[in-house]
């Protein structure tokens, strides 16, 4: 090998601790990149893939009970290709011998193996259930520990116990795509309707188009059509789905939050590349002599060029080594997590091309990129400077500049010491050299600080985020404010259930609330969307909305409504007192929207109306099939016994009760979804907080190692280990608590970025920020032992060596 | 044999002026000199005289703030004030061999691997060739059983001598030392002086630095350097 390689790769080698350093900081940027990159491609080609093989339905319409006459004119119906009735219904199940109920819905079908439309995919156990047998939807299993074969015990609207056998467990990635808060799913065949005592009717369609199955436009005029018919038909609609064959329901908010963190890792990547910067200057600058010495013996300036390329070459094709196939991994493992999530299947591990070109890219060009000026810098030096390195720039004056800024310093440090002095109030030395050592190389002390800065903001903005998130979903709660539904298969009069209900020391209030299920019209008559209006009494305790604009609603309000800013997508220009078409119960109305409110706009779109109008329209006066409960406790624990309760007392006093759900569950299973992105933001968080704590960690080992010779003479004249080793960690310190106030600022306006692009993408709204002290503390805690740690390492290699050595170093 | 006829180096007026917080300070004003082909000049002067940059400026390791230096080596003549660092460089590396006292070797190098250093660098010879070269210079220096060894692993003078080898590397004519034996014993420094022989023998031009006045009856030439300024010089037999 020629000399100068073999001097390349010497350098390589023999400072081992620099070139992991260097290695790990590219390398944690290309495994981010890699992870995210190739997660997006696996996703965005698995989960169309998987869910159009599926063939899941374009339209779903929940409805009144029918028969195969209506299925058999849907199927007749012009723009339908295929169409299948089913019976969903809900029901209460567990493993017998426990206590904890679980709510499924349940669906029949009528034969599983004529089932063409929203196909299962066996995961164990038989593909279709027998007779009097139940097949499992694997999200079950997140909550009951069963495997086929087994016995489940169901829960009859008459309180009847069953046992039925499960004949297998199944995944089912089109039904309950669309609705990600629904309960889990349970399948029967129709003849397994009587042993649940559910009519052997349909109550659900699941229709595919005949054309344009990823045209949304022509898939809700379809609907429309078909809604119209079936309502001709004297039927009554609930609510109506659409989706597009081969995209996932919830591919646009999957890609946007991995486009977030897509963002996160580009922002690695640059920290990581100002951690290579800096290396590099230092590497450089300890290589001074060398270049010097090479010079002086015929280097010219681009062969030092090229020796140090090549080497910046090493550092990335040794990342590279480590990154790639992490980063594959990483990305399968993160595809696999969101497909287990979401209910949809991959397609198998494989390289994904464009990850692979990309992280290849990045390794190669970031260290180049990043070493360029300091590389360039380092060989056009001339040789006298690389021999007398500092001692020619103090005394040419050629860096009078910093000199002078040094000494400025210097000054504003005397005259403050001098200060305090006066005072009385006395600066250790030590404390004093360590402030001094800390803006000695301001250059790499602002690459430090950058580094540090920026993965303290993102990680305390990513707490910031986390916060607003789960106080928007708490705000969102506001809706829901009631401890208990209790929802009645016929409707009751409100005076009985209340008195009933006030047995009970523990509740409080008792509201009677109706339900409307309507449709959105554009001008033109067409369906624009399904409206979900609640009709609580006007004056209601239970909602606290978080009003945009207007008012909330009032008892004596008629064709009012207060509605979502979800209304914005098919009315944009939506004020304050316009009307807009409704069809509802059949019939096209004119409603003023007297306020607009915020919600979540993934949700659709929902509306209030009181109850009080509401109820005299359906002919429920005073009557409600749904009552919301207010109890002494709010927690999740005392709301499900205070459901349990009333369900069966209830049910004891001869009501036919349908459902007592708790109010926190459905927020909870809200806050479970947000937390999952929460843990990938607070991944990427802590791994910019680990390139940050490494920058440090390199500067502190820089700062120590040049400072080897003086570290010496300041143990000839007495210094003890320990005031070395405090010298260097309060320098550490210092760099740390520095960057931590930069961060704090830094912060604010990172959190408004992150927080406003997440809601977005979760919450099709933008949302108010919160800031929590949580994030703060934990960094600042984070930052102190980082920095301590970053700097007691090379403290102690300097307090080790002995004077003799430390003067004798160059 | 000294040449005098035809000198090698020629300074003319050669000035430094180095800035300072506290001002300009002279550390060569207006120096005329010329070093000829084959003789072991001497260049002799206290601490701060202005020794090592007289030497900067004849191996065009500094710049010269005024006056010229002229170098006229295998068959060329350049003023080295007018050169790039680049083209300083690619003079150095095939006219100039430079020896310091702190040795100046490359420490993740062997012996042999630091002599074959400028070879590589300047590509004159064959990388299989410089091989041999570097052999053969170690063995002239008596360090051939060690041409495996690192730096660290030998004794000073032992360096010292490798540093010989390494300048002369690219055979070139001229030699510069400054303070080769300043940090060698005298039995050591005895030995550098006999190497230096030799190649004085085999007609190389040798410039030494030194401040001490016991080695003037070692040069076949000297010159006394105070403030900057040449003071004295002298020729010894």
């Amino acid at each position: 090998m020629r000399p100068r390689w073999r001097k390349v790769l010497s350098d390589l080698i023999d400072n081992k601790a620099r070139t992991i350093l260097v290695v790990f900081s590219i390398a944690v940027g290309i495994f981010a990149i890699g992870v995210i990159a190739g997660a997006y491609v696996i996703i965005s080609e698995d989960m169309g893939l998987s869910y159009a093989a599926n063939n899941p339905s374009n339209i779903e319409i929940r409805m009144d009970d029918f028969d195969q006459d209506l299925l058999n004119t849907i199927r007749n119906f012009e723009g339908i290709k295929e169409a299948e009735a089913r019976r969903v219904f809900n029901l209460k199940v567990r493993i017998p011998g426990e206590t904890q109920w679980i709510t499924v819905d349940v669906v029949s079908m009528k034969n599983f193996d004529e089932n063409k439309i929203n196909l299962l995919q066996p995961v164990t156990g038989g593909a279709a259930p027998e007779k009097n047998q139940i097949l499992l939807e694997r999200d079950v299993l997140e909550e009951l520990n069963i495997s086929p074969g087994e016995n489940l015990e169901i829960q009859l609207r008459d309180e009847t116990i069953k046992e039925i056998i499960v004949a297998g467990i199944v995944m089912d990635s089109s039904t309950g795509a669309i609705d990600f808060l629904a309960p889990p799913l349970a399948y029967i065949t129709s003849d397994t309707l009587k042993f649940f005592a559910e009519p052997d009717q349909f109550n659900r369609i699941f229709a595919t188009v005949e054309t344009g199955q990823d045209d949304d436009e022509h898939i809700r005029s379809v609907i429309a059509d078909l809604t119209d018919k079936i309502e001709k038909n004297d039927y009554g609609i609930g609510r109506t789905f659409r989706s597009k064959t081969h995209e996932h329901p919830l591919e646009p908010t999957i890609n946007a939050v991995l486009g977030i963190l897509m963002v996160l890792g580009v922002l690695i990547v640059f920290l990581s590349s100002s951690l290579i910067a800096n290396t590099l200057s230092a590497l450089l600058n300890q290589h001074l002599r060398h270049i010097g010495v090479m010079k002086l013996i015929g280097g010219q300036n681009q062969i030092i060029f090229r020796m140090y390329l090549v080497q910046l070459l090493v550092f990335g094709f040794l990342a590279l080594l480590i990154a790639i196939p992490a980063g594959g991994q990483g990305a399968y493992w993160l595809a696999q997590y969101i497909a287990d999530e979401m209910g949809f299947s991959l397609l198998g591990y494989r390289i994904v091309p464009l990850s692979f070109a990309l992280q290849l890219a990045v390794g190669i060009l970031v260290p180049l990129v990043s070493g360029f000026i300091p590389v360039i810098n380092g060989s056009k030096v001339t040789v006298q400077k690389a021999l007398d390195g500092d001692r020619v720039r103090r005394s040419s004056g050629e860096d009078s500049e910093g000199k002078e800024e040094g000494s400025r310093f210097e000054e504003i440090q005397v005259k403050t010491t001098r200060a305090l002095a006066d005072r009385g109030i006395r600066i250790p030395r030590q404390m004093l050299i360590s402030l001094r050592n800390t803006f000695r190389q301001r250059g790499r002390l602002m690459l430090t600080l950058f580094t540090l800065t920026m993965g303290g903001a993102i990680f305390v903005s990513v707490f910031n985020v986390r916060d607003t998130l789960h106080t928007y979903v708490d705000n969102i709660g506001n809706y829901f404010m009631a401890d208990v539904t209790l929802d009645f298969e016929r409707p009751y009069r409100l005076e009985e259930i209340k008195q009933y209900a006030y047995q009970d020391p523990r509740v409080t209030h008792v509201e009677g609330w109706s339900y409307a299920s309507a449709e959105i019209l554009f001008p033109d008559g067409s369906t624009a969307e399904n409206i979900s209006i609640l009709a609580p009494p006007g004056g209601s305790d239970l909602v606290s909305p978080m009003m945009i604009e207007g008012r909330w609603i009032q008892a004596g309000d008629v064709k009012k409504l207060t509605v979502a800013e979800g209304i914005y997508d098919y009315y944009p220009n939506l004020e304050v007192g316009d009307t807009i078409p409704l069809k509802i119960n059949g019939k096209e109305e004119y409603w003023e929207v007297v306020g607009l409110f915020k919600f979540i706009g993934l949700e659709g779109v929902i509306g209030y109306a009181p109850y009080e109008y509401i109820s005299r329209e359906q002919n429920l006066a005073n009557r409600s099939f749904s009552y919301r409960i207010e109890i002494q406790e709010h927690d999740l624990a005392s709301q499900e016994v205070m459901a349990k309760d009333l369900d069966a007392y209830f049910r004891a006093q001869g009501f036919r009760v349908q459902e007592a759900t708790p109010g926190l569950s459905t927020l909870d299973s809200a806050a479970e979804s947000l937390d999952i992105l929460i843990t990938f933001l607070l991944i990427m968080a802590l791994l910019t907080a680990t390139v940050g704590s490494m920058g440090l960690a390199g500067t502190m080992s820089m700062n120590v190692l040049e400072r080897t010779r003086e570290i010496g003479i300041m143990r000839a004249i007495g210094a003890t280990d320990l005031e070395i080793i405090r010298m260097v960690i309060v320098e550490g310190l210092l760099i740390g608590l520095l960057s931590f106030g930069l961060g704090i600022i830094l912060a604010v306006p990172f959190t408004y970025l992150l927080s406003n692009i997440v809601s977005d993408a979760v919450f099709a709204t933008p949302i108010a920020v919160v800031f929590t002290p949580a994030g703060y503390l934990i960094w600042l805690g984070l930052v102190i032992i980082l920095s301590s740690l970053a700097s007691v390492l090379p403290a102690r290699n300097a307090a080790r060596l002995t004077i003799r050595e430390v003067l004798a170093y160059e | 044999m000294t040449d005098f006829q035809s000198p090698l180096i020629e300074l003319r007026g050669v000035v430094k002026n180095y800035v300072t917080k506290a001002g300009s300070f002279p550390a060569l004003q207006g120096i005329d000199l010329d070093i000829y082909r084959g003789e072991f000049l001497g260049v002799i002067g206290k601490s701060g005289a202005g020794k090592s940059t007289l030497l900067n400026m004849i191996t065009g390791v500094d710049q010269i703030s005024a006056g010229q230096v002229r170098a006229h080596t295998n068959g060329t003549s350049v003023n080295l004030d007018q050169l790039s660092e680049n083209e300083l460089t690619l003079w150095r590396g095939r006219n100039l061999g430079v020896i310091y006292q702190s040795f100046q070797l490359l420490p993740m190098l062997t012996l042999a691997q630091n002599v074959m250093m400028p070879m590589d660098l300047s590509g004159f010879y064959h990388p299989r060739k410089s091989k041999e070269r570097a052999l053969e210079l170690l063995n002239m220096v008596e360090l051939g059983e060690h041409i495996d060894k690192y730096p660290s692993e030998i004794s000073g003078g032992q360096q010292q001598r490798v540093a010989i080898a390494r300048a002369l590397a690219n055979d070139p004519p001229l030699l510069v030392a400054d303070e080769p034996t300043g940090s060698l014993d005298s039995v050591t420094a005895d030995h550098i002086f006999k190497l230096f022989q030799r190649l004085l023998d085999d007609n190389r031009t040798i410039i030494m630095v030194t401040h001490d006045q016991g080695l003037l009856p070692r040069f076949s030439r000297y010159i006394q350097i105070a403030d900057g300024q040449l003071v004295g010089e002298g020729i010894e037999l």
